[in-house]
């Protein structure tokens, strides 16, 4: 495996165990463990498999969280790609944060990525980390707000400086943008997420790769893998 | 997307193979192995994983497997960023994503652009 991949791998995991922005570390790991036991929710399963996802029940878990937390988690593990604003929304008034939402799910996106990475090459997944001690920070970036998406995030133009780094160009695309409520995430998500495809300034150079594979043998895996989990995006 | 980086080359690809299936003529090297690679693992198949990992490793060697695994895993995050938060799917590929090319690809028919049609958030 190339030094990078590893690399990045123990790096999101330590950001996994540490204490978050809105969540400790132990809820962030909670959610974790969530997320490897929705896989085999019956309830999950069962919403999958229907026409509608409007399948009432109970879901399957070990009980670290909240209804709201669980139901975020196992929603977008199992079933991402028949999500609507109106469940977003439903989520939040079950008691959840935009902020803690979005935490969330850079969490989830995560151990996604790493797990599958770790299913497809025939590896044991990682043990989870243990959590570490500390407060989160709660910073929520003042320019941000509910505008192109179902929740808030930063447009390029709003960021301060007290956001840290989160934009190398004011024409980030969207699904750069998407975790910016949450500063930190975005960046923990990125520095994996870009490492997995391609560095960012590479993303549109559509004549060049730095990986094994060339540039439309990449692009395809990621089209029939979006479109196997009906991403529209 | 892909149809950028084929262009780039000066080729062209049907994106309709994307939810369709692509068929032989598809003029990328080994397209069929990593199709069903993808295909294996979002199936979260463990046998059919390992049969299209092997086919892979034998085409494209260990470094080409393991980027394939790096790419099949990268999508598994970036499809639940983008659908969990609701970004505007107009705005992929920074906007080269025409209505023309999105019809064609079959993401017309996925729940959400239906619900949008439909007028449902």
């Amino acid at each position: 495996m190339r030094s990078g991949l590893a690399t990045s791998h123990d790096r999101a995991w330590a950001a996994i165990a540490a204490p978050g922005t809105w969540l400790t570390g132990e809820r962030r790991v909670a959610v974790a463990a969530e997320t490897r036991h929705a896989r085999n929710c019956a309830l999950c399963a069962r919403l999958k498999a229907a026409l509608s996802p409007n399948v009432a029940g109970e879901h399957d878990t070990p009980g670290r969280l909240g209804p709201a937390e669980v139901e975020l988690v196992h929603r977008v593990v199992s079933d991402p790609g028949r999500l609507s604003e109106a469940w977003a929304q439903s989520v939040l008034a079950r008691g959840l944060t935009e902020e803690e939402y979005i935490e969330i799910v850079g969490i989830i996106a995560m151990v996604m990525v790493m797990d599958t990475f770790s299913r497809a090459l025939g590896v044991a997944e990682r043990a989870l980390p243990a959590p570490q001690p500390g407060a989160p920070t709660r910073y929520r970036p003042p320019g941000a707000k509910k505008q192109a998406a179902w929740l808030a995030l930063v447009e390029p133009a709003d960021v301060v400086p007290e956001d840290g780094p989160l934009y190398a160009t004011p024409t980030a695309s969207y699904i750069y943008r998407a975790l910016s409520l949450v500063p930190q995430s975005m960046r923990d998500y990125w520095a994996l997420g870009f490492e997995h495809y391609l560095p960012s300034e590479l993303v549109y150079r559509f004549d060049q790769s730095i990986r094994a594979l060339t540039r439309p043998q990449t692009e395809i895996l990621a089209a029939r893998v979006s479109a196997l989990h009906q991403c529209a995006y | 997307m892909l149809r950028e980086s084929m262009q780039a080359g000066g080729k062209r690809v049907d994106v309709a193979g994307v939810t369709q299936g692509f068929d032989e003529s598809v003029d990328i090297p080994h397209a069929a192995a990593l199709i069903e690679f993808a295909e294996a693992v979002v199936a979260r198949d463990d046998a059919r994983t390992a049969k299209a990992r092997a086919a892979l490793r034998e085409r494209l060697g260990e470094a080409g497997m393991v980027d394939a695994a790096a790419t099949v895993g990268g999508f598994h995050g970036f499809v639940r960023v983008a659908d969990a938060t609701g970004i505007p799917y107009t705005t992929a590929a920074r906007g080269r994503d025409a209505p023309e090319i999105r019809s064609r690809a079959g993401v017309n028919e996925f729940y959400r652009v239906r619900e949008d049609l439909r007028g449902n958030p």
